[in-house]
């Protein structure tokens, strides 16, 4: 899915466009030079490393020796992207020669992550405190169990069995864009709405994640500090139990909101509270990068139209069911049809039918997800035509003239309706009625030259 | 047998083998000492893991008998640092490899060989390609493997069987193998084994900067490499070991059969049991000598 890629791309774009000062004081931080090193592009990253343990200016020039004649507009890329972050400085000296040099705080923190190799950013609380740590596949559940009521919530669906505690102000915000809200109307959904339930959860928690940045000076924090904050919780270990005094008091508040979000499960012992990262949390640096998270799949779609979803999420079927027929639901297990009718819903809802597809086949199931294709191939062409069935009639707003006086004026019109390139359809030849049908916002030109003609 | 990459994969994540060569014999003659080499190495190491979370290393040092896995970077966690300056993950490669080493040291004494002290290469390659294959097999999501030889003693004609088999089953499983070699002159087989599998076969002139010339050429990832202008040898020594007393020659026999490789006349194949004419061999013997070189 495209969006995927536009969503990562834009957080890393609003690093980039955070003001020179921010984003020097952001390199302070090991962390975030780690992952923005990641985030970069593999040519960027090999130039970064190559420069590491150069402390002179290199010359644009000699860079450029390396780079076979393919891959120019790639290094390109790769320099832009490093400038961009101010990584690399740019300086053109007096003989007209550019030179490049590694920002000396980024230089020096990716060092020491060399030398020394990679520190967590706090130590985990001794296991004697925190007496009673989840197991991770309970720390898992718990995480899916509330990103999922959290997404329940976006939706407005009927389902939530309890709100959490995120404010109504906070979701109004997160819900921007994605529902639309007429007057005296239920919510509904719209079509970025849609296409957000189909992304993955990486994607779908940066796009909240980034909504929730860019709406952080409102709140009175600053979104470097934030930004950070965030890049840090990712080099946590998932499961290990950290102090939450070791946080300052905006972390703490921010925190809050993350374990409503289910990036971290918040547990209070008899004299401490600590926070504990879940798997969520962890992958948020991984979400930076394009690589796609590795989620195990639920959905057999077989031949006859038939879906089978191994799943026990409400989630999951209500985003089935925008596209499908739900027939029925057993404890784990949801089944339901693609029929006509349901994906037409679905396309008047502005899914597209390869969004669909693709859904299908980022999340089937793994028996199925070996085949080639793992959905079948008559399916997804039919998903196909059904959309094309929609397109098949295109409207065009436009007039009709007819009686004209002489066969001459009529083919002046049309030869001139042609020339704007606006004449749908024009009587055949041999036709005895002279009429013609041009597009409605050529009426105009249409009706000036056919008066001058009269003249 | 090639494995097509996954498109599901970032396209820079890498699974890199790192084949430590051990030998005793090398180091105590190298004029880089080990503890620096080590020292680059691991500081390489690191700088693999930082470029992407899901890199994997994997360490398999090449001792002078024996070769075993010191370091894998999927199944090591990076907890429990508990002296201060020195991360976990050195202190566990280090450890093990002092425990390799102690052992094959043990090993030379129980049998010591005369001859020329090279590393057990043919091992170590076999390993790292068995694990690769091992990754292969576990799904269809997997990094995209390169091998890399940081080699310093001097090759074992003895084993050049051994190596061009692995050389070529690297070759058709399209893993390359890069080599970084240490010694005095060029090393005939990992020239061979780079060329072969597309790899870069580089000498360091200078030594003590081995970490920059790691991370310039040989942190590459697969996908940066097709853009990229990096070291090409210029030329490689292509010679065999004949199978009949291993050693390195220019001019030999070949059997007609199964191509194996003597520097004597034999009357029967050792390798498939051929006989071969001798009507005018003893007679006519120049004749029959065959350029063994390939020229490709």
């Amino acid at each position: 899915m495209p969006q995927v890629r536009i969503i990562a791309k834009n957080f890393m774009d609003m690093v980039a466009a955070l003001p020179a000062m921010k984003l020097d004081k952001l390199y302070e931080n090991a962390f975030i030079c780690e992952a923005i090193l990641r985030s970069l592009p593999p040519l960027a990253k090999k130039y970064v490393l190559q420069m590491l343990c150069i402390e002179v200016p290199v010359t644009a020039k000699s860079m450029e020796e390396w780079v076979l004649p393919d891959g120019v507009s790639k290094h390109r890329v790769a320099i832009d992207r490093l400038i961009q972050l101010r990584i690399f400085t740019e300086t053109v000296d007096r003989k007209r020669e550019t030179t490049y040099t590694l920002n000396p705080i980024f230089q020096t923190n990716l060092k020491k992550l060399l030398l020394y190799g990679v520190v967590l950013p706090r130590e985990p609380m001794p296991s004697n405190v925190t007496v009673r740590l989840p197991s991770s596949e309970d720390l898992e559940a718990f995480a899916l169990e509330q990103w999922e009521c959290f997404l329940l919530q976006l939706i407005n669906s009927s389902q939530i069995e309890r709100p959490s505690n995120i404010s109504s102000s906070m979701m109004k915000i997160f819900q921007r864009g994605l529902l639309s809200q007429r007057d005296k109307e239920a919510p509904r959904l719209t079509e970025s709405g849609f296409q957000f339930l189909l992304m993955d959860t990486n994607a779908q928690l940066w796009y909240i994640i980034r909504e929730y940045i860019s709406n952080s000076e409102e709140r009175g924090v600053d979104s470097a500090d934030l930004i950070s904050f965030l890049l840090e919780l990712s080099f946590h270990v998932t499961g290990e139990a950290y102090n939450i005094n070791t946080l300052t008091e905006v972390q703490k508040n921010t925190i809050k909101d993350l374990a409503d979000l289910g990036l971290v499960k918040l547990q209070q012992g008899r004299k401490d509270s600590w926070f504990i990262p879940t798997r969520l949390a962890t992958n948020l640096s991984v979400s930076l990068t394009d690589s796609s998270s590795r989620k195990q799949g639920f959905v057999v779609v077989e031949t006859n139209f038939r879906l089978y979803a191994y799943s026990t999420s409400k989630l999951h079927c209500e985003i089935l069911r925008l596209f499908s027929r739900v027939e029925y639901q057993l404890p784990n297990l949801i089944v339901g049809a693609i029929t006509k009718e349901s994906l037409y819903s679905a396309f008047e809802n502005g899914i597209t039918a390869d969004q669909i597809i693709s859904f299908l086949q980022q999340n089937a199931h793994p028996r199925v997800a070996e085949r080639v294709p793992s959905v079948p191939e008559n399916v997804t062409d039919q998903i196909r035509l059904w959309e094309t069935d929609l397109n098949r009639v295109e409207m065009t707003p436009a007039y009709h003239y007819d009686g004209f006086p002489s066969r001459d004026l009529f083919e002046g019109a049309s030869d001139f309706a042609r020339g704007y390139n606006a004449l749908l359809w024009e009587d055949p030849e041999d036709s005895k009625k002279m009429s013609l049908v041009v597009k409605a916002e050529n009426h105009v030109h249409m009706r000036e030259y056919l008066s001058r003609q009269r003249q | 047998m090639a494995s097509a990459p996954s498109k599901l994969y970032a396209d820079d994540v890498s699974l890199l083998m790192v084949l430590l060569d051990t030998n005793p014999f090398f180091w105590s003659s190298s004029s880089l000492p080990f503890s620096v080499f080590l020292s680059h190495v691991l500081t390489f190491l690191n700088s693999i893991l930082l470029l992407n979370q899901l890199n994997q290393v994997v360490v398999i040092a090449t001792g002078y008998n024996s070769c075993s896995y010191i370091y894998d970077s999927s199944t090591s966690t990076n907890q429990g640092s508990d002296n201060g300056r020195m991360p976990a993950r050195c202190v566990n490669l280090l450890q093990k490899l002092e425990e390799f080493v102690i052992k094959d040291e043990q090993l030379i004494k129980e049998g010591l060989r005369e001859g020329i002290a090279s590393s057990l290469l043919s091992g170590s390659l076999s390993m790292a390609l068995c694990y690769i294959q091992r990754v292969f097999r576990s799904g269809p999501l997997h990094p995209q493997p390169r091998i890399l030889c940081l080699q310093g003693s001097s090759d074992g004609p003895e084993q050049y069987v051994a190596i061009m088999n692995a050389i070529f089953s690297a070759q058709r499983s399209m893993i390359r193998i890069d080599s970084c070699y240490m010694g005095s002159s060029n090393s005939a087989f990992l020239q061979q084994a780079s060329y072969i599998t597309g790899g870069v076969y580089l000498k360091p002139q200078q030594p003590n900067g081995l970490f920059q010339y790691l991370s310039t050429v040989f942190a590459t990832d697969l996908h940066s490499r097709a853009f990229l202008q990096l070291p090409k040898s210029l030329g490689v020594d292509f010679r065999a070991s004949c199978f009949c007393h291993k050693k390195t020659i220019d001019l030999g026999y070949i059997c007609s059969v199964c191509l194996s490789i003597f520097c004597k006349h034999h009357k029967k194949c050792s390798t498939c049991g051929s006989v071969f004419g001798q009507a005018q061999s003893d007679v006519n013997s120049t004749s029959n000598k065959k350029r063994k070189t390939p020229e490709t």
